[in-house]
């Protein structure tokens, strides 16, 4: 008798899943509410048990990098020499480099936007997905879609916002595509992570044109035409691009500027290309 | 009540720690899936009804927490609760090898349902790459947490048991 009301829950909540999820891939507004009531029972012990986790690592790191600090001691000494040298060298090489940056005339542009710093308290349960958490919210002017940088390159894009907390899908998720663009030639691609590529510090980047300039090594950055994400925002460095077999597109891999291991604090950019858009019109 | 208060403490605890503590430690490869480990255990130690209780809540605060669609977690962890209560009539405390069994089955059943509805669904054949590369980390790390997480489980079941009867003694 037990184990048949038992089935009875099981079936009823199974149908209660299937119904939401059927419900929320279209869309999940109403949850907001209470996404925000449990985030806030939920964040402050988060983020307090991250903030005594980095404590402790920091601790424990400290002590090893003492031992690690004087066997690095001796090697640095012989490295100095070495490169005291090096770096006649490369101060030469620095004046060649201003000059060729005035020409490239880097893009200024995305360093206007309206920012703020957030700190990462949580990461995705597991290894699947590459999906993090910040203890800045929908109080902080942050909203869904607003972009992540950190390091001086993209991270990733906010997917879901409660007042204090926002979480943040970064670009080497499975699922994360992003219109890019070279920056030199203006031809747009598509970056794209994959978990297969990942521990290689490597996504790809497809559907560039057969006969676009996009060589190993360019700058690829974030595309004007794309929706979500602000234009001329540094992803990373284009490399191994080769035809496809239907001769019509190129591909490769990208080199993401952004580290992605250890990232602890990150720049949400507030201003949206919603807003940009809207203004223009 | 005191276990209803026990229990809602112990689930939030092991997802912090999940995602906040782990990620932190160098030398883990993959991060032991706690939820899991005290999805099953609770199933295992109080049955069906337990287990899907203890589902529900693990699954709705991932669900909560991580965008997709709302049920996707939940929808797992409520049959992981009911499923492994079932084995409960095998339970007795000093065995821990049906849990550890336990815990490799029901880590490779969750693995291979977000393998198969989050990244085969998209194309994504290449199930070897993930099997070595994601499943089987997760499952040496969460079979060693269970060592450790299961006894404390056990620990404090008893310590409820003998309070919510009234005795001092330890149930056998």
């Amino acid at each position: 008798m037990n184990s048949k009301y038992n089935r009875y829950i099981l079936i009823g909540l199974t149908i209660c899943c299937l119904a939401l999820m059927a419900v929320t891939s279209f869309t999940d507004q109403w949850l907001a509410p209470l996404r925000t009531a449990v985030g806030y029972l939920v964040i402050p012990i988060q983020s307090g048990i991250n903030r005594i986790g980095v404590a402790l690592y920091d601790e424990v790191e400290d002590y090893t990098m003492l031992k690690n600090a004087l066997a690095e001691n001796d090697a640095l000494r012989a490295q100095i020499a070495e490169m005291t040298e090096e770096n006649n060298r490369l101060t030469a090489e620095v004046f060649e480099l201003a000059r060729l940056r005035e020409l490239y005339d880097l893009d200024q542009e995305y360093m206007q936007y309206e920012k703020t710093a957030a700190r990462v308290i949580a990461n995705d349960s597991g290894d699947w997905f590459r999906v993090f958490r910040v203890d800045k919210g929908s109080a902080d002017g942050i909203r869904e879609g607003c972009n992540v940088l950190a390091g001086g390159g993209l991270i990733g894009i906010v997917t879901d916002v409660g007042a204090h907390y926002a979480t943040v899908r970064s670009i080497i998720d499975d699922s994360s595509r992003v219109s890019g663009m070279a920056l030199q030639s203006g031809d747009t691609c598509i970056v794209g992570g994959d978990l297969t590529l990942y521990k290689e510090g490597r996504l790809t980047i497809t559907n560039i044109q057969k006969d676009a300039d996009v060589k190993d090594g360019d700058r690829i950055v974030t595309s004007d035409i794309s929706s979500t994400y602000l234009p001329g925002i540094l992803i990373g460095y284009a490399t191994g691009i080769t035809l496809d077999n239907n001769q019509l597109t190129s591909s490769g891999y990208l080199v993401p500027a952004a580290e992605f291991r250890n990232l602890r604090e990150v720049l949400i950019i507030t201003e949206m290309k919603e807003d940009e858009v809207s203004e223009v019109e | 009540m005191r276990r209803a208060i026990l229990n809602l403490v112990l689930i939030i605890l092991a997802f912090t720690i999940q995602n906040s503590v782990f990620p932190l430690i160098p030398f883990l490869a993959a991060t032991p899936n706690l939820l899991l480990i005290l999805t099953f255990s609770f199933a295992f130690m109080g049955g069906q009804r337990a287990g899907m209780l203890y589902g529900l809540l693990a699954g709705v605060l991932l669900d909560l927490f991580y965008s997709g669609p709302f049920g996707f977690y939940t929808l797992f962890y409520v049959c992981a609760g009911y499923l492994n209560g079932i084995c409960t009539e095998y339970f007795y405390e000093d065995f821990i090898t049906l849990p550890l069994v336990l815990c490799v089955v029901n880590e490779l059943a969750y693995n291979f349902y977000i393998y198969v509805f989050r990244f085969l669904i998209r194309g994504r054949i290449r199930f070897l790459y993930y099997f070595r590369e994601l499943m089987v980390p997760e499952i040496i790390f969460t079979v060693v947490a269970t060592l450790f997480l299961y006894r404390l489980l056990l620990f404090l079941n008893r310590k409820l048991k003998a309070f919510e009867s009234g005795r001092d003694t330890t149930l056998v």
